[in-house]
């Protein structure tokens, strides 16, 4: 893959307010990661050390359950982005990414990150700011997915409500 | 804090008193019903004016609603949500049959001409007609609205629905409006610090002080009221600044200064001093009549009032609030204290609904015990609960409200 492909990648999936200039300076400050069919790019639990860029090929998002069992989480095809979070905390990695097919990455470590925000480049501001849209999203789609979890027991919830309700409102609050 | 987050905050204090639900709690404090207006008008100049409109309806369990218009620029919808609620609290409060709303229109009337300001008033009401009325929603004026934007709105709604002059209240006398409207918030505010007085064993307003911040419509007449009543009012205040004199201030001839001046200032048998030095004299009673926000927790520490009147509406901040609380000083709440407005607003649309008009002792002599009645269940909570003259305020409301609301059916 030509670096042109990377620059471009890195405007439309990394963050789309860069410009081309901007682009040029982060793809400078990644390094190519080719990880082969059953390679692992990162394991769950270690200390995240930056953002994959995933230019080409097929990678299997997984979790680890309470008991054990690994549970597949997503797919992922190139191009696209994972362990963001790795950029900004070196908390241990959230899942398992490994190659089901040859993969081409480029890695952003963390360490390159840091040098630019240092040397305060926009470039490297411009991402955070994308990056935490993009967090903010996830968690809020994870709220709708636990409040989805939680109907069965809601749904009981507010006729007891109401008539506790009325009973306080007539005895204990009248006045 | 927003006006949203204030009302609110003195609203889950006084929900988390009664023990009730994050549901229950969601329902009372959600408007039912929000609309969006588009308000388009030709200006006098042949361009097209377009403005936004708003009339956020609260709740109408404890019938029509009830709530001003504003014409302001910051005019948006979650000022008018928060206004809505306290609106609906506030006529619950005072035990009047109302739910309550709020809306507006964002422009700033300044720019318009009156015929202007006549044809966007004309044209809101085309907009709304149909979800106001005297058994809906009965608008009042508000912050750059007046009695002719009433007559206007008044005039344009019975276009569409016959004669109705229920419709809005605030009218000038001579349209239908009430006798009594211009003294009665600041009737109300010393009719509910006697009240407060005499059941705390603290005797009534004569001989004690006041320091009144604000010199407007509510400021102005409370100080005459006081004053009426053998008051020593030392200190007055107004956007310019502040004088004092701690022999008491000759009130009547401050009014005629105010009159013909603009203001207090420049009053001469007094000293001149900031607004500060109002806020924070040495008086038996501190009455802020004019801006929202001045106590605050850089300054409550330092208010040597025992007892603050508000007059105003949210004068006082949360966090000033408990300060004062802790400091022991009593607050006698906005939402209790100037409901004599809306009080007699009330008593103009029940005239209106007779067709037959009372004279003014009649006004005067229902607000009284209005008032006297709604501050005996206010005592009778605070004694009873332990809680502070707010949060009692808004579980009166509360209680009323929410059984309205089951009483009518979820």
């Amino acid at each position: 893959m030509s670096s042109s492909d990377l620059i471009d990648i890195i405007r439309t999936v990394l963050c789309r307010t860069l410009t081309a200039e901007q682009a040029t300076e982060l793809s400078a400050a990644t390094v190519p990661v080719p990880v082969p069919t059953g390679g692992v790019v990162f394991r769950e639990g270690d200390p995240s050390t930056g953002l994959f860029i995933l230019l080409r090929g097929y990678a299997e998002v997984t979790k680890k359950t309470p008991d054990g069992k690994t549970r597949g989480i997503a797919t992922i095809t190139g191009p696209t982005v994972v362990g963001e979070m790795g950029l900004i905390t070196s908390r241990p990695r959230s899942a398992t990414v490994r190659a089901v097919s040859d993969c081409e990455l480029h890695q952003l470590t963390r360490t390159q990150f840091e040098r630019m925000i240092k040397a305060e480049r926009m470039a490297a501001y411009k991402l955070v700011a994308t990056i935490a849209d993009v967090l903010a999203r996830r968690v809020e789609a994870m709220d709708q997915q636990l409040m989805g979890l939680d109907e069965p027991t809601r749904a009981a919830a507010p006729v007891a409500d109401l008539t506790a309700l009325r009973e306080k409102l007539f005895t204990e609050w009248s006045f | 804090m927003s006006a949203f987050e204030e009302v609110n905050y003195y609203f889950r204090r006084a929900a988390r008193v009664m023990d009730l639900s994050a549901s229950v709690e969601k329902m009372l404090v959600t408007p039912f019903r929000e609309i969006k207006v588009d308000v388009s008008i030709a200006l006098d100049n042949g361009q097209l004016g377009t403005f936004i409109g708003y009339r956020i309806q609260h709740d109408r369990s404890r019938g029509p609603m009830k709530g001003g218009l504003r014409f302001h620029p910051s005019v948006d919808l979650a000022e008018a949500q928060a206004l809505a609620s306290l609106m609906t609290w506030k006529t619950a409060v005072v035990n009047l049959p109302y739910g309550g709303a709020k809306g507006g229109i964002a422009v700033d009337p300044d720019t318009l001409s009156p015929r202007e300001l006549e044809r966007l008033t004309r044209q809101f009401v085309q907009q709304i007609h149909d979800i106001i009325g005297p058994q809906r929603d009965i608008p009042a004026p508000d912050v750059n609205t007046n009695a002719q934007i009433m007559a206007w709105i008044m005039d344009e709604y019975s276009k569409f629905h016959g004669f109705s002059p229920a419709v809005v209240t605030g009218k000038p006398v001579e349209l239908f409006g009430s006798r009594g409207r211009e003294q009665a918030t600041g009737r109300g505010v010393v009719v509910a610090l006697e009240e407060y007085l005499a059941d705390a064993g603290l005797g009534d307003v004569r001989g004690k002080r006041f320091a009144i911040q604000g010199f407007g419509n509510v400021g102005s007449w409370a100080a005459r009221f006081l004053h009426e009543r053998g008051g020593i009012v030392v200190a007055v205040g107004d956007a310019r600044g502040g004088i004092r004199n701690p022999a008491g201030l000759d009130i009547p001839a401050l009014v005629a200064h105010a009159a013909a001046t603009r203001t207090v200032t420049g009053f001469p048998d007094a000293d001149a001093v900031s607004n500060d030095d109002v806020l924070l004299a040495d008086v038996d009673v501190l009455v802020p009549a004019a801006l929202g926000g001045v106590i605050t927790e850089a300054n409550a520490k330092d208010v040597r009032a025992r007892i603050v009147l508000e007059a105003a509406n949210a004068p006082t901040t949360p966090r000033a609030d408990e300060m004062l609380a802790e400091r022991g000083i009593t607050v006698l709440p906005d939402i209790f204290v100037n409901a004599g407005g809306v009080t007699v607003s009330y008593f103009e649309w029940v005239q209106n609904i007779q067709q037959f008009s009372w004279d003014e002792d009649r006004v005067n002599a229902e607000l009284v015990r209005h008032m006297r009645e709604a501050y005996a269940t206010l005592a009778r909570i605070v004694k009873s609960r332990q809680v502070s003259f707010r949060t009692a305020a808004f579980i009166v409301a509360i209680g009323r409200v929410g059984r309205a609301t089951v009483l009518r059916g979820v």
